[in-house]
Parts: structure tokens; C-alpha cells; sequence
């Protein structure tokens, strides 16, 4: 089983193709003495860590007279010096600081053996100072990023050992099972609900719209009325009637009205008219 | 006729060639620390840091061995102060602070000063930083007036 889970870990952990080197600078390697180890430049978990650049500083105490050579060296792994940089102070005064730097072609830390400032002949250093500059990959930060990074299978074993999924069958569980019954009854109630509630609510639903709809036209019309009746009513009140009599003006001669016999005519033929077209919706033939 | 006719054939006979060329600086001055004056008195101001300054520190750059000298001159004068009614008395000096070669340790036992220069003699290739200290006094035990004071270090490369 763990060994699926790490096949699995292999297969869904990213491969971080993204690359780019960062840079740094370390402290005062001589600050606590006069020999340094390399081991713990850069951040833990770097990647193709490479120095890059030596400078150094100190101060010679000497007399003129007085031979002397100061190294500043660092070993090479293997064999040898990866690093070593002679300043010859022999009949020169003491005193004055020296300070140099050097560009180093980029060269792995795992080269790169403890370091040391050591005076030969007659005389000493104060003030020793060394800083070394270096670069390196940013994609091992963490040792899960990459296989390729340092310490990946100890961090994925490590990982396997913290996850106990050997003899768990969810199923088994009584909370997981009982809360999964309990889940679907209330699915199964809810969806009965739901069948019976779809109808109650559609007609609720049209209801409101209608009365909704009625009560905006409602109030639309009522807001009109009221609009147009006072444009309509407000010139008849503020009319005002000069006071006095009026008096019939009209009057009629000769004291006989005969009938209207063409008035009369007309309004018969009319409704006889209107009689036919009302009687032809109840006849039309489908 | 004949001597004009040679004087003009002649003329058609002569050029002038361009010649160019450039020269690539083998001294770089560079100020590596500005100074700042300390006002340890009223009537004092110093760029020595145990006056509270700062000392001005400049660096030469030489890639040819035994070619120039570095002069350095302290100042004499401020380039810029408040309006001043009495006179300053200036001191300054300037050694050698650190060097990219041991054998430049001997610049600073060889150095030439004289008034307010000191020469120095850059026989080796390398980096020289030299820093100079520098003093002002007004009047007699007068205090100088409130204000801002600019003071320059006139730094130069000669070739020898």
C-alpha cells in the first residue's frame, strides 16, 4: 500500500520546470576566528549552490623590517586549494588595511573545503574579514518540489510514514455510514416535498404575478384619473359667472311643431340596420 | 600663363588626412564616502569622527602601474555657508586608508604634502582609497551662525 502511495506521489506532484537563480552574500566568515567552514552558506535545501566572488579585508600589524606572507585560502575537496590568494607584506609597513576581491567562475559549494587566513613569518592580522558571494537554483527550497532536489525520497518516505491508510474501509465506519442514511431520507422527504410544493407554488407564483400586474395598472390608471382631472376640472372652478338673469330669448311662431317624418324615416332604417347586423353574428354559418 | 596652370595642377595634389584616436582613462577617481562636518564646538566644525563627522573617503583606480599621481586637497574655503563676518582657519590631511595591494602599504610613508595638497605617488595597479580629514575655526572662539555649510575635497589624477 505505501508503495502505491509513493508510485501515486511520483505521478501528482508537479515538476517544477520554472528555474532562476538567486543571489547572495554571506557574513564575515573570519568574525569567530581565523578558520571557517563552507557547509552553511546559502539557504538548507539549495541547489547547485555556486560561489561566485571572494573579497576579503584586513589589517597587517608588522614591523617594516619584518618579513611576512598572509594567506587567505580555501580548500579544495579532493586535494589541494580551490581558493588562495598571498599578500607579501615583507618590508612593507604594517598599519594601513588591505582590501581585495576576486571573481570566481561560478564554482559548487561541494568543492569547496573550509576556508582560513594564516600569516607566515613575522607579524599578525586584525580585523580579518571574508564574504563570499554565491548564486543558486530557487526550485529546492523545498525537497518535495523537484525528485532531482536533495533529500526528496527521505521527504516523501517521511510523508508515507505520517499517513496510516492500511485496514480503513470508510464504509465500516458506523458515524460515516449512519450519517450518509440519515442524508439520504432527508433527500428522499425533501424531494417528495418538492413534487407536491412545484404546483402549489406555480399557482402561488401566477397569482402574485397577476395581482401584481392588476395592481400596477391600477395604480397607473388611478394616477392618470387623477392627473386629468385636475387639468380637466381645475379651469371650471376657477370660471367665475358674470351675476344677473338669463332670460328665454327664443320664441316660437305660429305655435305648431309638425312631425319630423324624414327624421323619422332615417331612424327607422337605422335600426332596422342595426337589428340585421346584430342578428348576423348569430346566424354566421362555421 | 604657364605658372598659373602649375599652381593650379598643384593644389589638385594635397589632402588633409583625418587622424583620430582615443584614449582610455587608466585612472578613475570615485567617492567612496561622502563627508559630513560635526559641530563639536560653536566655534568648530570637523569632519573627524571624533567630532562627530564623517570622514570623506575617495578611491583611485589604476590599471597602469607608475603612470599617475593622486593629489588630494583638503578644502580652504566653504562653497556654500551663511554670510560670514570673520575669517575660518582650515587643517585638514589626507592618508592612505586601505589599499587592494600590500605593496601600496608604502604610499602613505612616501606621500608629499604641501599647503593644503598631499601627493601621492600610484606606482602599483589597484584600488588606493585615501581619506581626509578636515577642520574649520571661525575667528577666535566665535561661533559660527546657524545654517548649512558645504565644503569640497578636490581630488585629481596626474599623469606623470
Amino acid at each position: 500500500m505505501k508503495k502505491l502511495i509513493i508510485s501515486c506521489m511520483f505521478l501528482a506532484l508537479p515538476f517544477n520546470a520554472h528555474s532562476e537563480y538567486l543571489y547572495g552574500i554571506t557574513g564575515n566568515m573570519a568574525g569567530a576566528g581565523h578558520t571557517w567552514g563552507m557547509s552553511n552558506i546559502g539557504p538548507s535545501n539549495n541547489r547547485g549552490l555556486r560561489i561566485n566572488g571572494v573579497y576579503y579585508q584586513y589589517t597587517p600589524v608588522k614591523n617594516t623590517e619584518d618579513d611576512m606572507l598572509v594567506h587567505v585560502r580555501n580548500k579544495r575537496i579532493g586535494g589541494g586549494y580551490i581558493f588562495s590568494e598571498t599578500d607579501d607584506w615583507s618590508g612593507l609597513p604594517g598599519g594601513i588595511p588591505i582590501t581585495k576581491g576576486f571573481t570566481v567562475d561560478n564554482l559548487p559549494i561541494e568543492l569547496w573545503g573550509d576556508g582560513s587566513i594564516s600569516v607566515e613569518g613575522t607579524g599578525s592580522v586584525t580585523d580579518a574579514n571574508v564574504v563570499y558571494s554565491y548564486k543558486y537554483n530557487n526550485d529546492c527550497l523545498s525537497p518535495l518540489s523537484d525528485p532531482s532536489c536533495p533529500g526528496y525520497m527521505d521527504a516523501v518516505l517521511a510523508m508515507a510514514d505520517d499517513y496510516d491508510a492500511t485496514g480503513y474501509n470508510p464504509l465500516d465506519d458506523k458515524n460515516i455510514t449512519s450519517t450518509l442514511e440519515e442524508q439520504a431520507e432527508a433527500d428522499k422527504i425533501e424531494e417528495e416535498e418538492e413534487r407536491e410544493d412545484s404546483g402549489k407554488l406555480e399557482r402561488i407564483l401566477s397569482s402574485v404575478d397577476n395581482s401584481i400586474l392588476a395592481s400596477n395598472i391600477l395604480a397607473q390608471d388611478l394616477l392618470m384619473s387623477a392627473m386629468t382631472r385636475s387639468v380637466a376640472i381645475d379651469p371650471y372652478y376657477e370660471k367665475k359667472l358674470s351675476g344677473g338673469e338669463y332670460k328665454e330669448k327664443i320664441v316660437l311662431i305660429g305655435g305648431e311643431l309638425p312631425d319630423n317624418k324624414r327624421g323619422a324615416r332615417v331612424n327607422l332604417s337605422q335600426q332596422l340596420l342595426h337589428t340585421e347586423m346584430v342578428g348576423m353574428q348569430y346566424n354566421q354559418k362555421e | 600663363m604657364a605658372s598659373l596652370i602649375l599652381a593650379s595642377c598643384s593644389s589638385a595634389y594635397s589632402a588633409d588626412v583625418p587622424i583620430s584616436g582615443n584614449v582610455q582613462t587608466r585612472c578613475l577617481i570615485t567617492t567612496d564616502t561622502n563627508g559630513v562636518f560635526g559641530n563639536p564646538a560653536p566655534s568648530k566644525l570637523s569632519t573627524a569622527s571624533a567630532d562627530g563627522g564623517v570622514v570623506p573617503v575617495v578611491r583611485y583606480d589604476v590599471t597602469l602601474a607608475d603612470a599617475y599621481l593622486a593629489k588630494v586637497t583638503t578644502p580652504t574655503a566653504f562653497s556654500a555657508s551663511p554670510s560670514l563676518s570673520d575669517s575660518v582657519t582650515w587643517t585638514g590631511s589626507t592618508a592612505v586608508s586601505k589599499t587592494s595591494d600590500a605593496a601600496m602599504s608604502g604610499y602613505e610613508a612616501a606621500k608629499v604634502t604641501y599647503g593644503s595638497t598631499t601627493q601621492f605617488d600610484l606606482t602599483k595597479a589597484g584600488s588606493t582609497w585615501f581619506s581626509s580629514t578636515a577642520t574649520a575655526v571661525y575667528g577666535v572662539n566665535k561661533s559660527f551662525p546657524g545654517g548649512t555649510y558645504n565644503a569640497i575635497i578636490f581630488a585629481e589624477c596626474i599623469a606623470k
